[in-house]
């Protein structure tokens, strides 16, 4: 846990003073991803580098799980902080495994530790070992150095990390690979991150609660949905976008609107005249066919007129299955392009486990945004 | 070809007057090297004091080395070496230091800072940083200062000779005295290969010291 309070950092003396941060309070929870958002010059580094005690800070506090940085040994403080700078830094003179076994020889690690420790981390940063261990930073692409500077940070295995615009050199396809990579990795090691993005989407995407700065004010400090439904201000709803819609259902995920119980299912062997009956009944135009457990597609009431067998005979098979954790905009988009109001979720073995409606979304959507229309 | 049978026929006096030349440089750029690179590193540290100590070392190579040996004379005097090895040795040492201090100084304050954050953001002291990183990446320009300095106090220690401080600079005075054109040849000579051939060894010297990593960083940014 990191605690900012009333934290103001100064820079220079006398006449020309630059005031790059100016009473910022919040606190960054065990195991979140804070992501520090805000266009160059409005002080995110600072923060970072308050943190670390690289400045010092001029008003204020910061504490690290209840202890203030101050009170503590700045090497010490350092070591058990994962740093990743804005502009890589990587050692020219050192090869790729030094680079990353920097700090753990620094803890004095024991050497086959540290060796299976670089082989780990540069395979997560997807960067074979065989290859690239021995190697210098001089010999691979700025990309490449970017992720051996993430690798680096993480050796330690640190609590904390800090990083500074640690993907902004890489580019866009293998970025969005070592985002996912980093998300997943995040999910079992549960570590506590400030991250410095200027970019919204990799803020939404990367992001538990995104910090919004302006001029070295903490604007909103929010959950990525919250920000995009409930911008406190025109500066915030200008940083986030006019599509700032869109981007909610890139964050809403499938298990958040599904509904696990839909009433418009039948089992495969049921007579299709049965489901026919069934379907004038409850006004119906729409079933899913469920064989064992496994969605095995959906009937019409077109489609079951004429036929005397199981409806599973006709039933016509879903051209996409969603997952709980497929984003609501890839769903919509889906049904807007095989014209499709009802989808089905599965689990990994392809249980069925729901339909997703174009209406279920809509509502999850329009509950977001109520806090909005309060204002 | 007079001068080589010189050399030949004297061949004893030039091996000796070769090693005490060998000697006096050897001795002085170890001496100024331990001063001259950490006082280079320490005033990185410092702009103030670093301006002063490289006017000063600007101050001491801009005297001509005979003027020099001059000053020195009746102040080494005192405690008896007013002539010989000692001021020699000590002339060299302070015409050293620009070359070294400079080249140390500029190197160390070259290094990007995005290293010294990184390495202090992880935690390295001071001494780590400088030992791991900054001199790994200075040491190609510290080497040539050291290049400079030793083929420049090759020449100087030849005119030590006049006072009395022996090496191969004792040839070229004594030819000049005696009018012995094959004599002063030899001196001038034997002072100009012994110049070259240190200047090629520092200069593999500089690459053997050079991390592969940096030589790497050169070639590819060629
Ligand atoms: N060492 C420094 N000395 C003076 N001003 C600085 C220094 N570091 C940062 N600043 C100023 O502080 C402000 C915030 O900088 P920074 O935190 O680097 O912004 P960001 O990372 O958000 O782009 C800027 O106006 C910058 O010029
Ligand atoms: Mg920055």
């Amino acid at each position: 846990m990191i605690t900012y309070d009333h934290v103001t950092k100064i820079f220079g003396e006398g006449q020309d003073t630059v005031t790059a941060l100016e009473d910022v309070t919040f606190t960054i929870e065990k195991g979140e991803i804070v992501i520090f958002l805000g266009p160059s010059g409005c002080g995110k580094t600072t923060t970072l580098r308050l943190t670390n005690r690289l400045e010092s800070i001029t008003r204020g506090t910061i504490e690290v799980n209840g202890k203030n940085i101050m009170d503590m040994d700045t090497v010490q403080l350092r070591r058990q902080m994962g740093y990743v700078i804005q502009d890589i830094g990587l050692f020219p003179n050192k090869t790729i495994a030094d680079n990353v076994a920097v700090v753990p020889k620094l803890l004095g690690w024991p050497k086959n530790k540290i060796q299976d420790r670089i082989d780990e981390l540069l395979t997560m940063v997807r960067l074979d070992p065989e290859i690239y261990r021995n190697r210098y930073p001089a010999e691979l692409s700025g990309g490449q150095q970017q992720r051996v500077g993430v690798a680096r940070g993480l050796a330690a295995d640190p609590e904390i990390l800090l990083m500074d615009e640690p993907f902004g050199a890489i580019d866009p396809i293998n970025r969005e690979e070592i985002q996912d990579e980093f998300l997943k990795v995040q999910e079992k090691l549960k570590k506590t991150i400030a991250f410095v993005s200027h970019d919204i989407h990799e803020a939404i995407k990367m992001g538990d609660k995104i910090a919004l700065f302006e001029n070295g004010r903490l604007v909103q400090y929010e959950r990525p949905e919250i920000l995009l439904t409930q911008p406190k201000n025109k500066y915030v709803s200008d940083f986030v976008g006019a599509d700032r819609a869109l981007k909610v259902l890139g964050i809403i995920k499938v298990g958040e609107v599904f509904n696990p119980e839909p009433q418009n299912v039948v089992q495969g062997f049921e007579p299709a005249q049965t489901v026919l009956n069934i379907m004038d009944q409850k006004k119906e135009k729409f079933y899913v066919v469920v064989d064992q457990d496994k969605p095995v597609g959906y009937v019409t009431k077109k489609m079951i007129k004429y036929e005397k067998g199981p409806v599973s005979a006709v039933a016509e098979k879903f051209p996409v299955h969603l997952r709980k954790r497929t984003p609501t905009r890839d769903a919509l988009s889906y049904m807007l392009m095989h014209d499709f109001q009802t989808l089905c979720v599965v689990d990994e073995k392809n249980s069925f486990q729901g339909t997703v409606t174009y209406d279920d979304i809509q509502l999850k959507i329009r509950e977001s945004y109520a806090g909005e229309e309060d204002q | 070809m007079d001068t080589l049978n010189f050399i030949i026929k004297n061949y004893t006096n030039v091996l000796f007057l070769t090693w005490e030349h060998i000697f006096m440089v050897s001795i002085s750029l170890i001496i100024a090297t331990a001063i001259g690179v950490p006082l280079g590193i320490v005033i990185t540290k410092n702009e103030n004091l670093a301006k002063k100590v490289i006017n000063g070392a600007n101050i001491i190579m801009t005297v001509p080395s005979i003027a020099l040996f001059g000053l020195m004379m009746p102040v080494l005097a005192l405690i008896g070496h007013g002539l010989g090895k000692v001021p020699a040795i000590i002339a060299l040492i302070l015409y050293s230091q620009l070359p070294i201090i400079r080249n140390t100084y500029v190197a160390i304050k070259n290094v990007s800072p995005s290293m010294r954050n990184a390495g202090r953001g992880m935690g390295m002291n001071r001494w780590q940083l400088l030992k791991e990183v900054e001199i790994p990446i200075a040491i190609p320009v510290i080497v040539a200062g050291l290049r400079t300095a030793a083929v420049m106090n090759i020449g100087i220690a030849a005119i030590a000779a006049y006072v009395g401080a022996g090496g191969l600079g004792v040839y070229i005075q004594n030819g000049i005295d005696r009018v012995y054109p094959e004599m002063i040849l030899a001196g001038a000579l034997l002072v100009s290969i012994f110049a070259i051939l240190v200047d090629a060894g520092m200069a593999l010297l500089e690459r053997a010291l050079t991390p592969t990593g940096i030589l790497i960083q050169k070639r590819l940014s060629e």
